[in-house]
């Protein structure tokens, strides 16, 4: 008996120790991919963005995972040569706009109050689920934005502003209500890197385009399409997405993602963030690339441990089932025996709907016209009296 | 187009629990255009659908119905103008067919206003989402309730069309784009992946000159039974460019043709090889196939479909060729304009038109009614509208209701409502609904039934004020104007709209240098002001002031009074010398 608990040990030990393994791990991706410009000639915001759909998209997150906010139109916008096509190369070998796309939040609805609001979750009730994220805290997120910005400012739509506060709050907010596991932010915007220095909530990594007083520029642009087309960060990120991280078991690890930067090539100083993460740069270095743009890989499944144990509980399941609807059944009956003496209401209350008036000529306006010429008459008697009085005096 | 609804009728009547048919009806239109208009419909039984038991109807859409409690709905995306004066009526008489940008109306069942509203705000948002468009603007300004331009088209039960609200609501900015194509698509039973609905491609259907999509659900009922079913149709018409749709996909961009690629008209007696006439190819008809126009041929049958419609019709006349590819049938119609043809369950259906000398022509149907509508005055104060009716049948007139919704911000003048006929003040307005709006609350809503004799023309004009809007209401483009939702022209099952109005409101000037001058200005105001005053107002004292008390103004009150009587005094004394 002995010898059999001591045997058992490491089992029970093993159980003790998985759920702490498990917690270092999350179980969804998401993904919110945000421009905030609109105009043609931002054209190469959208194209930034949708860069990154398809590629989170490719790498295995569902239509139903990314929040897309697509500020203006540009695939059906009349300026388009290209009717349907968002391009974001000029060699237009892949149309990111594709047969297959849902925008989440588009035109005037890309707003600074509808950015926190779905962050934070702080929205009405009739709010429709895909445009919502519904995130726990075994969630990854990949947040990415794009605009024009600057010191500790990104614009929305050039009528607005979200500042690095408003940015690094609601991220905490985010944290205290258990909506994230790990974050990944990313902006490319100028002057991007000072938009997360004000961020303090933790198990986030940060990286954007350029330091403070630097631009982040376009890559290049299409004569066809008449405006550049991507920015040269996205430009270089999308470079690595594309040639590294082909499929979805890749181990390339975000070191290798932020280590290929090229300042040369992209123009100004990429930066990243990572004392909020827990184990710091080494820990943050570690992670996968596949932790924040692909989808959760690996499934669990619970080894059955004899089928009988799981027979018996199916079984419990349908007698508790059975007991709940015999009571709600009871419940209910109660209820009718109750409510029978009330008389019927409907077909009895009177329905009053709001219409428009109906606009009739007046019968009576001779009438009222009179009365009007009256009541003119009367007052010019009574001034012509007065006036009289007066030259009179 | 006739033949086409008494066919749907045909197959709707001998209709099963729950059917499934599509059809593509093509139709050349004058110059060089090609109208396709795309049809599914499927039917499931009320029963069912009442117990979530949804065969072809799409559960998506459906769970959202049961949850805003809506009876009827009516939803459709639009772009671009019907050109009526050389394309003729419209298709579907203009039933599937909504204004420019999104038109959203339905029945809902609800027992009381305030509950319509909570259902409808419950429709428009949970749409928003599944269609991807910002139907969720549709807030209490943009809602009417129309009075007379909408009757429920599907059978409902009396006792329930007394609790029936219709609510009515458009977004004419909302652009149309392959996000609201992807959702339309995933409702139909065979997904864009056979049938006909695989030739819809969102390059092609955003780059046609008109297109509009719709959504129409509605219970109908066979008479005397109570056996109702929920008929669910979609559709989709596009007038599309023959020879822009022929550019290749990759270079769309039209470039000069080669010398040699030019068609010249060579009997002219100044071609030379530097001098070229264009052919006049008008009595040519172009060529064109399928794969030409939608980018690929058709991808099979949708193997849900009945057997009893024929996929794909085109109405041209008997004697131009079309070549089918194999195992498709050709059935003629008797009217001499018009060809079905049965597919092959399998494999690719290609169709091909080769050029052709061909004088007849398919005879196009005359609208009942020509519309256009526009504004009128100038400056930034005001303005007018007018809309101009005319009813090209020399021997019937026309009775229609002319419904428009106004923004808040478009104040309507009522007593500025003029109708005249072939410029003469007539009283043909026949009866009016109007309801005025309120500053962010709600818009204007107008109604009016008006006849028009046989070859006349209306023109029906109204001023309007407008209304400054505070600095948050405008949007981020505001300098390009707001667009105003097409007037609705219903004569009886047939309707019309017009074109969206884009109405330029004052607008504050939002740039960086209009703000600095501003800013600059203020600062040069306020310090000027307080040099002014102290170079010119003399500085006293508070006790040395003038005082200004009760007594002070008794004081004045004598004293204008001891004048008045001083000059009551005087003339007295001048009448007395008299």
């Amino acid at each position: 008996m002995k010898l059999l608990n001591l045997l058992r040990l490491p089992a029970v030990l093993a159980s003790l120790l998985a759920p702490v393994a498990v917690t270092a791990e999350h179980t969804s991706n998401w993904a919110v991919l945000v421009s905030t410009s609109r105009f043609w000639f931002n054209y190469r915001h959208l194209a930034n963005v949708l860069s990154l759909y398809r590629t989170v998209k490719r790498l295995g997150i569902p239509d139903s995972q990314i929040i897309l906010m697509l500020p203006d139109d540009m695939a059906c916008n009349p300026r388009n040569a290209f009717p349907g096509t968002v391009y974001s190369n000029a060699d237009r070998a892949v149309d990111l706009y594709g047969d297959n796309i849902e925008v989440d939040y588009r035109g005037y609805e890309v707003t600074v109050e509808n950015f926190i609001r779905l962050l934070t979750d702080r929205v009405g009730e009739e709010m429709p689920m895909s445009k919502r994220l519904l995130t726990d805290d075994r969630s990854n997120i990949l947040v990415y934005m794009t605009g024009h910005g600057g010191n500790e400012f990104l614009k929305f739509q050039d009528a607005e502003e979200i500042s690095a506060f408003d940015l690094a709050d609601a991220f905490e907010q985010m944290w205290e209500k258990k909506r994230y596991h790990e974050l990944l932010f990313m902006i490319d915007t100028c002057q991007a890197n000072t938009m997360y220095s004000k961020f303090y909530s933790p198990n986030i990594i940060a990286t954007g385009s350029s330091e403070i007083d630097q631009s982040s520029y376009s890559h290049h642009a299409d004569n066809d399409v008449g405006v550049a087309v991507i920015d040269r960060y996205t430009y270089y990120n999308l470079d690595f997405l594309e040639t590294h991280v082909r499929e979805p078991s890749s181990k390339q690890t975000l070191a290798d993602l932020f280590d290929s930067y090229d300042e040369s090539k992209i123009h100004s100083q990429p930066g990243v963030r990572w004392d909020l993460f827990p184990g710091g740069e080494r820990g943050g270095r570690e992670r996968l690339v596949m932790d924040f743009f692909g989808n959760v890989q690996n499934v669990e499944v619970d080894s059955v441990g004899n089928a009988t144990e799981f027979k018996e509980d199916l079984l419990a399941l349908g007698k508790k089932i059975a007991e709940i609807r015999e009571r709600a059944e009871a419940q209910e009956a109660a209820k009718k025996n109750l409510s029978t003496p009330e008389p019927p209401l409907a077909g009895n209350h009177k329905m009053r709907k709001i219409r428009a008036a109906k606009v009739q000529a007046d019968e009576r306006s001779w009438g009222k016209t009179a009365v009007g010429v009256w009541a003119l008459a009367g007052c010019s008697l009574v001034w012509w009296f007065g006036s009289h009085l007066e030259s009179a005096a | 187009m006739h033949i086409i609804l008494s066919l749907l009728l045909l197959s709707s009547a001998c209709a099963r629990a729950s059917d499934y048919h599509e059809q593509l009806n093509l139709r050349p239109l004058h110059p060089s255009l090609l109208l396709a208009s795309f049809n599914f419909q499927s039917n499931t039984s009320l029963a069912s659908f009442e117990q979530q038991n949804f065969r072809y109807f799409p559960r998506s859409l459906g769970q959202i119905l049961q949850h805003a409690n809506t009876r009827e709905l009516h939803l459709r995306f639009s772009l671009g103008r019907w050109d009526a004066e050389s394309w003729g009526a419209r298709p579907w008489g203009g039933a599937r067919e909504g204004g420019t940008g999104v038109e959203l109306w339905a029945w809902v069942e609800a027992g009381s206003d305030e509950e319509a509203e909570g259902r409808w705000l419950t429709l428009t948002n949970a749409l928003s989402g599944l269609f991807c468009a910002s139907l969720n603007f549709i807030d209490s300004t943009r809602t009417t309730r129309p009075v007379m331009s909408f009757e429920p088209a599907g059978d409902h039960k009396n006792a329930t069309l007394t609790d029936l609200h219709l609510l009515h609501g458009t977004l004419p900015r909302e652009v149309v784009c392959t996000e609201n194509l992807t959702p339309f698509l995933k409702l139909l039973p065979c997904k864009g992946k056979a049938g006909i609905s695989s030739l819809l491609d969102g390059h092609k259907l955003f780059d046609a000159s008109w297109q509009s999509m719709s959504i129409d659900v509605k219970p109908s009922c066979e008479e005397g039974s109570e056996d109702c079913q929920l008929q669910i149709t979609q559709t989709i018409d596009m007038v599309l460019d023959i020879q822009r749709s022929k550019r290749p996909r990759d270079n769309p961009i039209p470039r000069p043709v080669a010398d040699h690629d030019l068609k010249c008209d060579t009997s002219k007696p100044y071609h030379s090889h530097d001098t070229c006439f264009p052919l006049d190819a008008s009595g040519q008809e172009e060529d064109w196939s399928l794969a030409h126009i939608f980018g690929h041929s058709l991808k099979g049958t949708c193997p849900l479909a009945d057997d009893g419609v024929d996929p794909v019709c085109i109405n041209v006349p008997h004697a131009r060729h079309v070549y089918a590819s194999e195992g498709a049938h050709e059935h003629k119609d008797e009217s001499g304009y018009r060809r079905c043809f049965s597919l092959a369950p399998d494999g690719e259906f290609e169709m091909v038109l080769p050029q052709q000398e061909i004088s007849e022509k398919a005879p196009l149907e005359q609208p009942l009614l020509y519309a256009e509508r526009s504004f009128i005055g100038y400056g930034q104060e005001s303005g007018g509208v007018q809309a101009i009716l005319t009813n090209p049948s020399g021997t019937e007139s026309v009775e229609f209701v002319y419904m428009e919704t106004l923004p808040w911000f478009m104040k309507l003048y009522l007593h500025t409502l003029k109708a005249k006929i072939n410029g003469l003040d007539e009283d043909i307005i026949k009866e009016m609904y109007y309801r005025p709006a309120l500053d962010r609350k709600r818009g204007t809503q107008l109604e009016v039934r008006i006849i028009i004799p046989a070859n006349s023309t209306v023109v029906l004009t109204y001023d309007f004020e407008k209304a400054i809007l505070r600095y948050t209401e405008y949007p981020p483009d505001a300098n390009r104007g707001f667009d105003v939702a097409p007037a609705i022209i219903t004569i009886g099952d047939v309707s019309i709209r017009t074109t969206s109005l884009l109405l330029p409101l004052p607008t504050p000037d939002f740039s960086m240098p209009y703000n600095v001058i501003i800013l600059t200005s203020t600062v040069m105001a306020l310090s000027f002001g307080f040099i002014f005053n102290l170079l010119v107002r003399r500085f006293v004292g508070i006790d040395e002031a003038e005082k200004w008390d009760v007594r002070a103004v008794r004081l004045k009150v004598l004293a204008a009074a001891k004048t008045f009587a001083s000059r009551f005094g005087k003339r007295e004394k001048v009448e007395k010398k008299e």
